[in-house]
C-alpha cells in the first residue's frame, strides 16, 4: 500500500520534475526567439559580434595553418618530386661540390637508392639570380623506400612531365604552378645564356619555390660539369651503420664525400622556432584585437537590450533562464563566428603562406609544402573563442541578470560605477606594467621576453580609460561656454562605451608603431653593418676547382690594388672546456677565416678585449659572431676548443680565447672567425673559398659605379665566371637588404591586417554610439543647433578621443619597440640593433585611425538626417 | 594506321574496358602497365606512376609529333650481324634482353630465374641531343630480376636512363648492366658469359654458356605480331644454355645447374590497338627441341567480358627448334587451327587473375601438353604487373620451361 503511493508520489514527482524541465527548455527557447527577434530589428548588434569573432578567429587560423604546414615541411621534407633522404653524402670538407664519380660508385655497388643531385643559381636576365635544383630525375621518380612507405598520395605521378624532353637536357625546367605563374607567366624563364621553357605542374607534388631541372640540363646551367652538389640516399634508420660501412668498402671516404645522416627536420625546426613563435605572437595579438570587437558587440547589444531583460524578469522569468538563453546566444554566435572565420581564415593562409615560405627559403634554406588543413584547427578555434568570450561576457551578464528590476536605473549612478572600473584597470594596469619592469632586466630567454611583453601589451590598453578622462578634463577649463561645454561633457560620457574600441586601436597601433620602428631600425643598422662588412669592389665565389687560378690571374692584375680572401668550413666548437670536462657541450658552427687586412678592418665588433688587435694574430684568440655569443651565453675572455684544431697534434693545447664579438646581422647561423696563422697551423684547407678585390679608378682614385660596372662584366668574361658568381659591393647590399625587408614582410603583413581588424573594430564601435546618440542630437538639432555644427560637433568628440589614443600609442609603442629591439629580436636572433624612430609609419598609423573615425562619425549622421526628426527623438537614450 | 595506335592513349582505353582487361599500348614489359594499374597490388606499388608516365610521356610524344616515324620500322628481310645486333638499337622504340632459367639445386629443389632489361626510347635517336652532358639521353633502361621456388617467388625491379657509367649495353667485352645487376661477356659475343643479379633478400650469379647456334623466330628474325601482318619485331633466341652457379635465398648459398633460354627482341611497335596481351611460352620438352610459343590475344568483347572463359580470339605463333639450328613454324596466318590453346586453372594473386595453367595442342608437331605453373604465385608486383614464373611440362611431352602471362 505504502509502496504503491510511494511509486505515485515518485511518479508525481517525476511528472512534475518533467513538466519543470519542460517549463525551462520553453522559456528558454522563448527568450532565445525574443533576441532573435531583436536581431531581426538590430543586425548591426549581432553583426559587431559576429564579426569580432570571425576576425579573431581568422587571423588565428591563417597563421596556425601557416606554422603548422611550415613544421609539417620540415619534419616531411623530401627530395624534389620523391622521398626524404636519411643521409646526404656532401662536398667533402673545403670543396663546393663532389665528384659525381661518388655516384657512379655507389650505383655500381647496387645502391640504386640513391639520388644525385646538384643545385646553384644561376643569373637571370634582369640581373636577379634563380637557384636551380637539378637532380636525376629518373632516380627521382622511381626510388622508393624498402620499408612499406606506401602512403604516396601525393606522390609525384608526373603524367605531364615531358621526361624525353627533360632527360635529353633541353632548356626545359619544372616548377609548381604557384611559382610558374609567379616567375614564368609566359611558360619561359630567361637567363642571361638562354630562355629557359617552363612546365608547370600541379602545387601538390611539393615542389614549392623550387626551379627543378634535370641533372644534365643543371649541371651545364651552373657550370659544374662532373660535379654534384650532394647525393641523397634512402635508407632505413638501423640499417644505417651497415650503409657506412658499405660506403668505407666503396672507399668513399671523408676526402671524396662527407657523410651526414639527416635528422628528419629537427635542427631546421629548432632553428625556426623563434620565428614561428613571433607568428604565433602576432597572431594572438590579433585574436585579443578581434574579442576586442566581440566582447563590444556584445556589451553594446546587452546595452540596448538593457530595457528588454528587465522587462522579461519584471514578467517573472527566472534570472537562470535568462542566463541561460544569453549563454546560449553567445555559443550560437561563437560556433557561427568560428566557421566563418575559419573559412576566411583558410584564404589567408592560403594568401600568406607563399610569403612565409619565401623568408623562410631565404632565411633558413627551408622548402614549405603545399598547404594542407585540419578540422581540428576549427575545433580548437571554436574552443578557445568561447573560452575567450565566456570568461569577458560572463561578468556583464550576471551584472544584467543581478540589476534591480527598478526601472531605470540611475545614468549618474552607472556613469560612477565605470569610472571605479576604469580606476580599477588602471591601477591593475600599473600593478602589471611595475611587474614587467621589475622582471625584464632578469629576463635571458626568448620565451620569457614574450611572455612579459604580452603583459606589457595587456597592460597598456587597460591604462586607456582612465587616462582619457584625464586627457577630457584637461581640456575642460580651455572650452568656450555653451555648446563646446557640452560637448566635453559629453565626450566623457562617450568614454565608457568607447574605451573598448579604442583599447583594440591603441592596442594595434602601438603594435604598429612598434613594428615599424623594429623594421626601420633593423634596416639602418643593416645598412651602416653592410658598409662596414664590405670594404672591397668586387666578390667572386669561383667554383673552387678554379680559385687559385683566379687568385694568381687577380694578384697579377694591375688594376687590383688590394685582393681579400675568405676560408671556410665547418667545425664543432666545444663550449665550457675550462673547469667539468664532464658537461661538454658542441655547436656546429662555420669556421671562417679572412686575410689579416679584412679580420682587421672590418669586423663590425660589438665588443672587443682591449688588447684584441695587439695579440689577434699571435695568440690563439677567436671572434665569435654575436647570434653565437647570445644563445650560449659566451662572454669575452671564455675559452672554448674547436674541433678541426684537435687534429693538429696539439691536443691539449688547443683552448681558444673570445677575443671579441661581432656584429652578424642577418645570419641565423653560428660563426667564429680564427687568424689565418691559426688556420694555418691547423693545416685546414688551404684554398679560399672567395674572393674579393679591390680596384683602381682612373688616377688612383676610388674606382666609380660605372666603371665598376664595366670592370665587373669585363672581368666576369676574362675569368669566365657566370653573373652569379661575381658581385659588386652595391650589389650585394641592395639583396641583403631586400632580403631582410622580406624577413620580416610576414610580420608586417600581420601588423597590418591587426590595424585593420582594429579599425574595423572602432568603425562599428562608433557607428553603434553615433546611432545610439540619435536622440540626443535630434533634441539638440530641435533646440536650434544646426546640422553643420552637430555634425562638427560629433566629429570632434571623436576626434578627441582618437587622438589622446594616439598620442598615447606613442609612448607605448616606442616602448613595445624597445622591447621588440632590445630583447626579443635580440634574444631570437641574436642582433643588435640600434632602434631609430619612425615618424612616417607613425603619421600612417594615425592617419588610418582618423580616417576610420571620420567614416564611422559621418556615415550614421548621414542616415539620422534621412530619417524623421521624431524618429529620432524617439530613439532609445544611452 | 600508325597514326591511330599513336593517339590511341591509356586515358580513352580505360572508359572503355573493364580496368583489368585493359591493354596498355605501348610497349611490351613496360607497357603492359598502365592501363592495368588498378589491380590492388599496383594500387600500392609506389612507382606505378612511373609507368603511366613513361606511357604518356612517349606517347604524348608520339601523338604530337612526327617523331613516331622517324623510329626505325620492323622491315622483312633484314640482315642480322653480330656482335651489332646484340647491342641496343637506339632507333628502335623498344627492346630487350630476356634470360629466363629451370635450374636445380643440389639438394634438387627446382627453381626458376629471370632477369630482364629493358630499353625504352622517349624520343627516336634521329633528333639529336644538343646537350653533351653524360647524363643527357632519350633512353631509360629498367630491369626485373625474379627468383622463383615451388613456394616463393621473390622479384625487384630497378630503373635508370642510360649512362655508360651504370645502364648501358656494351660492346667489348659485351655486357649489359643496370647498377650492379650485369651480363658479362668473356670476349664480344654473347657467350660465356656471367649474369650476376644482387638483391637483399636474392642473388645468383650464373655461368652462361652455350655451342648452339642462335634461332631466329619468324621469318628468319622477322617476326610477326598481328593476323594482318602489319606489326613485327626482330626477334632471335638462344634457347640450349647451360647454366651453373650459385644463388643465394635469405643470406644462404646454394649451388644450381640447369638451362637457361635468351630472347633478345626490337621493334617500335609491339600490339595493335586491337590486342589485349599475351601469353609467351619457351618450352624445353624432353626430345631435346624446344618450343617458343604466344598468343596475342585480342580484345575481349563486351558481351563475353567477366567470363574467363570465353572462347578467345588471339593471334599464334609458335617455333619448334632443334640445338642444331634448325626448326619449324607454325602461326594462325598460315595454319589457322594450328594451334590450339586453352587455360585450364585460373589463380588469385596480388595482381589479379591469371590463368596459370594450360593445354596446348599442335597437331602438326605432334604436340598436346599441359602446362602447370611450379608455383601459382609467380605475380610479379612491379611497377609493370605481370606473370612470370617457371613451368612444367605432361602430356605427349614432358620438360621445363617458362611462362609469362600478360594484359589480364
Amino acid at each position: 500500500m505504502t509502496r504503491a503511493l510511494e511509486t505515485q508520489q515518485m511518479v508525481k514527482t517525476t511528472v512534475k520534475k518533467q513538466a519543470l524541465i519542460n517549463g525551462i527548455l520553453r522559456r528558454i527557447r522563448l527568450g532565445l526567439q525574443l533576441f532573435l527577434a531583436h536581431y531581426r530589428h538590430a543586425p548591426l548588434q549581432a553583426g559587431a559580434t559576429l564579426l569580432g569573432i570571425a576576425l579573431a578567429v581568422t587571423l588565428l587560423i591563417g597563421v596556425k595553418a601557416t606554422n603548422d604546414n611550415a613544421i609539417r615541411s620540415y619534419s616531411e621534407a623530401t627530395e624534389l618530386l620523391s622521398q626524404r633522404a636519411d643521409v646526404l653524402l656532401t662536398a667533402p670538407i673545403g670543396q663546393d661540390t663532389l665528384d659525381e664519380s661518388v655516384y657512379f660508385a655507389l650505383r655500381q655497388a647496387g645502391l640504386s637508392q640513391s639520388l644525385a643531385v646538384v643545385n646553384g643559381r644561376v643569373a637571370g636576365k634582369n640581373g636577379q639570380f634563380w637557384q636551380i635544383e637539378g637532380s636525376d630525375l629518373v632516380a627521382a621518380l622511381t626510388l622508393q623506400k624498402s620499408q612499406a612507405s606506401k602512403d604516396l598520395e601525393s606522390g609525384a605521378s608526373i603524367q605531364d612531365l615531358p621526361l624525353a624532353a627533360l632527360l635529353s637536357g633541353e632548356p626545359v625546367v619544372v616548377m609548381g604552378q604557384g611559382l610558374a605563374q609567379k616567375i614564368a607567366p609566359y611558360g619561359e624563364l630567361a637567363l642571361e645564356q638562354m630562355t629557359l621553357k617552363v612546365i608547370a605542374i600541379d602545387d601538390k607534388f611539393g615542389l614549392g619555390s623550387a626551379i627543378l631541372a634535370d641533372i644534365s640540363l643543371a649541371q651545364k646551367l651552373l657550370n659544374l660539369k662532373g660535379q654534384l652538389s650532394y647525393i641523397a640516399l634512402f635508407s632505413e634508420r638501423d640499417r644505417l651503420p651497415a650503409l657506412k660501412s658499405q660506403l668505407d668498402s666503396l672507399d668513399i671516404t671523408p676526402q671524396k664525400a662527407s657523410f651526414n645522416q639527416q635528422d628528419q627536420g629537427q635542427a631546421l625546426m629548432a632553428l625556426t622556432r623563434s620565428f614561428h613563435l613571433n607568428l604565433n605572437a602576432m597572431s594572438m595579438l590579433a585574436f585579443v584585437v578581434g574579442l576586442f570587437i566581440a566582447y563590444n558587440g556584445v556589451r553594446y547589444s546587452l546595452m540596448k537590450r538593457q530595457k528588454l531583460l528587465v522587462q522579461l524578469l519584471q514578467q517573472g522569468m527566472e534570472r537562470s533562464v535568462v542566463m541561460a538563453a544569453l549563454m546560449i546566444e553567445l555559443v550560437l554566435l561563437v560556433v557561427v563566428g568560428s566557421c566563418l572565420g575559419f573559412i576566411i581564415g583558410l584564404q589567408l593562409s592560403h594568401w600568406l603562406q607563399p610569403m612565409v615560405a619565401m623568408t623562410l627559403e631565404q632565411m633558413y634554406g627551408a622548402h614549405l609544402l603545399p598547404g594542407i588543413w585540419q578540422w581540428t584547427w576549427l575545433f580548437e578555434a571554436i574552443a578557445l573563442t568561447l573560452v575567450a568570450a565566456l570568461a569577458a561576457c560572463l561578468p556583464l551578464y550576471l551584472d544584467l541578470t543581478r540589476q534591480s528590476l527598478a526601472q531605470g536605473a540611475n545614468r549618474y549612478q552607472q556613469t560612477q560605477a565605470h569610472r571605479k572600473t576604469h580606476s580599477k584597470q588602471f591601477i591593475f594596469a600599473c600593478i602589471l606594467l611595475s611587474l614587467a619592469a621589475l622582471l625584464f632586466p632578469f629576463s635571458q630567454s626568448y620565451d620569457v621576453s614574450l611572455v612579459l611583453l604580452g603583459i606589457v601589451t595587456i597592460a597598456i590598453p587597460l591604462l586607456l580609460p582612465l587616462l582619457l578622462h584625464w586627457g577630457v578634463s584637461i581640456l575642460q577649463p580651455f572650452a568656450r561656454q555653451g555648446l563646446w561645454q557640452y560637448l566635453l561633457a559629453e565626450t566623457r560620457e562617450l568614454i565608457a562605451p568607447l574605451s573598448l574600441a579604442m583599447m583594440a586601436i591603441l592596442l594595434a597601433l602601438s603594435a604598429n608603431v612598434s613594428m615599424n620602428t623594429l623594421v626601420g631600425s633593423f634596416e639602418q643598422t643593416l645598412r651602416g653593418w653592410l658598409e662596414t662588412r664590405l670594404h672591397a669592389d668586387l666578390y667572386i665565389r669561383p667554383p673552387s676547382h678554379r680559385i687559385e687560378a683566379i687568385q694568381t690571374q687577380l694578384a697579377n692584375d694591375p688594376r687590383v690594388s688590394g685582393l681579400y680572401q675568405q676560408w671556410q668550413i665547418d667545425a664543432q666548437l666545444n663550449l665550457n672546456t675550462s673547469n667539468n670536462t664532464s658537461s661538454k657541450q658542441t655547436v656546429a658552427v662555420n669556421l671562417l677565416s679572412r686575410d689579416d687586412y679584412s679580420v682587421r678592418y672590418t669586423s663590425a665588433l660589438k665588443e672587443s678585449l682591449p688588447t684584441l688587435w695587439q695579440s689577434y694574430f699571435e695568440q690563439p684568440y677567436l671572434l665569435v659572431s654575436e647570434p653565437l655569443a647570445i644563445k650560449y651565453h659566451l662572454q669575452l675572455g671564455d675559452s672554448v676548443a674547436l674541433d678541426v684544431l684537435d687534429k693538429t697534434g696539439k691536443s691539449n693545447n688547443n683552448k681558444l680565447i673570445i677575443g671579441g664579438i661581432y656584429y652578424d646581422h642577418g645570419n641565423t647561423r653560428n660563426e667564429v672567425i680564427i687568424s689565418q696563422s691559426l688556420w694555418q697551423k691547423a693545416q685546414l684547407p688551404l684554398q679560399p673559398i672567395s674572393l674579393a678585390a679591390s680596384f683602381y679608378g682612373k688616377n688612383q682614385a676610388k674606382i666609380s659605379d660605372t666603371e665598376l660596372d664595366k670592370l665587373e662584366a669585363q672581368l666576369a668574361q676574362e675569368l669566365e665566371l657566370s653573373r652569379a658568381q661575381i658581385y659588386s659591393q652595391a650589389k650585394i647590399k641592395t639583396q641583403a637588404i631586400a632580403m631582410f625587408k622580406r624577413t620580416f614582410s610576414i610580420t608586417l603583413v600581420l601588423n597590418s591586417l591587426t590595424l585593420i581588424v582594429a579599425a574595423i573594430g572602432l568603425f562599428s564601435a562608433c557607428l553603434m554610439l553615433t546611432q545610439a546618440r540619435q536622440a540626443p542630437l535630434a533634441r539638440l538639432y530641435a533646440l536650434g543647433v544646426s546640422r553643420r555644427a552637430l555634425r562638427i560637433m560629433v566629429f570632434v568628440q571623436m576626434l578627441i578621443v582618437v587622438l589622446i589614443t594616439c598620442l598615447l600609442a606613442l609612448p607605448t609603442g616606442a616602448l613595445l619597440g624597445y622591447l621588440l629591439i632590445n630583447k626579443i629580436t635580440l634574444q631570437a636572433f641574436g642582433w643588435t640593433i640600434d632602434m631609430i624612430w619612425d615618424w612616417l609609419a607613425y603619421g600612417n598609423a594615425i592617419l588610418i585611425a582618423l580616417i576610420t573615425c571620420t567614416l564611422a562619425v559621418l556615415l550614421p549622421l548621414y542616415w539620422q538626417t534621412r530619417k524623421p526628426l521624431v524618429a529620432s527623438l524617439q530613439q532609445e537614450t544611452l | 594506321m600508325m597514326k591511330k595506335q599513336k593517339t590511341m592513349t591509356i586515358a580513352t582505353r580505360v572508359n572503355a574496358k573493364t580496368p583489368k582487361a585493359i591493354f596498355c599500348a605501348l610497349m611490351v614489359g613496360l607497357i603492359l602497365i598502365s592501363g592495368c594499374d588498378k589491380s590492388p597490388a599496383t594500387q600500392n606499388s609506389p612507382s606505378k606512376s612511373m609507368g603511366n608516365m613513361l606511357s604518356s610521356a612517349s606517347s604524348k610524344e608520339s601523338s604530337n609529333s612526327d617523331n613516331e616515324m622517324s623510329f626505325a620500322p620492323v622491315i622483312q628481310g633484314y640482315r642480322f650481324e653480330f656482335p651489332r645486333d646484340h647491342l641496343a638499337h637506339n632507333d628502335f622504340r623498344q627492346e630487350w634482353w630476356y634470360l629466363t632459367a629451370n635450374l636445380t639445386t643440389e639438394q634438387g629443389e627446382r627453381l626458376g630465374a629471370q632477369w630482364t632489361q629493358f630499353r625504352v626510347a622517349l624520343k627516336s635517336a634521329n633528333s639529336n641531343i644538343e646537350n653533351e652532358s653524360t647524363w643527357a639521353s632519350q633512353q631509360l633502361y629498367f630491369a626485373h630480376s625474379a627468383l622463383t621456388s615451388s613456394n616463393d617467388h621473390l622479384a625487384h625491379e630497378k630503373w635508370s636512363r642510360h649512362h655508360s657509367e651504370f645502364a648501358d649495353v656494351q660492346a667489348s667485352p659485351y655486357q649489359i648492366h643496370l647498377d650492379n645487376w650485369t651480363w658479362k661477356s668473356e670476349n664480344t659475343t654473347l657467350f660465356p658469359a656471367i649474369l650476376s643479379v644482387e638483391n637483399e633478400d636474392f642473388s645468383y650469379q650464373l655461368k652462361l654458356d652455350s655451342q648452339a647456334p642462335l634461332q631466329y623466330q619468324g621469318d628468319n628474325g622477322y617476326s610477326v605480331k598481328s593476323r594482318d601482318g602489319k606489326v613485327a619485331s626482330y626477334y632471335y633466341s638462344q634457347p640450349f644454355i647451360d647454366i651453373s652457379g650459385k644463388i643465394t635465398r635469405h643470406g644462404k648459398v646454394e649451388r644450381v645447374t640447369g638451362k637457361g633460354w635468351l630472347d633478345r627482341e626490337w621493334s617500335s611497335q609491339f600490339l595493335t590497338k586491337n590486342q589485349q596481351g599475351w601469353d609467351w611460352f619457351a618450352l624445353r620438352l624432353n626430345d631435346g627441341s624446344a618450343l617458343m610459343l604466344f598468343q596475342l590475344r585480342d580484345d575481349l568483347p563486351h558481351e563475353s567480358q567477366g567470363n574467363k572463359n570465353a572462347p578467345i580470339s588471339a593471334f599464334y605463333s609458335a617455333r619448334r627448334m632443334f640445338s642444331d639450328g634448325t626448326g619449324r613454324n607454325i602461326n594462325s596466318t598460315d595454319q589457322p587451327n594450328g594451334i590450339q590453346m586453352t587455360p585450364l586453372d585460373w589463380h588469385h594473386t596480388v595482381n589479379g587473375d591469371y590463368p596459370v595453367s594450360w593445354q596446348v595442342k599442335i597437331p602438326s608437331e605432334n604436340i598436346d601438353l599441359t602446362i602447370s605453373p611450379l608455383n601459382s604465385n609467380s605475380a610479379m608486383p612491379l611497377s609493370t604487373p605481370y606473370w612470370e614464373g617457371p613451368v612444367q611440362l605432361s602430356g605427349s611431352h614432358t620438360g621445363v620451361g617458362y611462362m609469362e602471362l600478360t594484359g589480364y
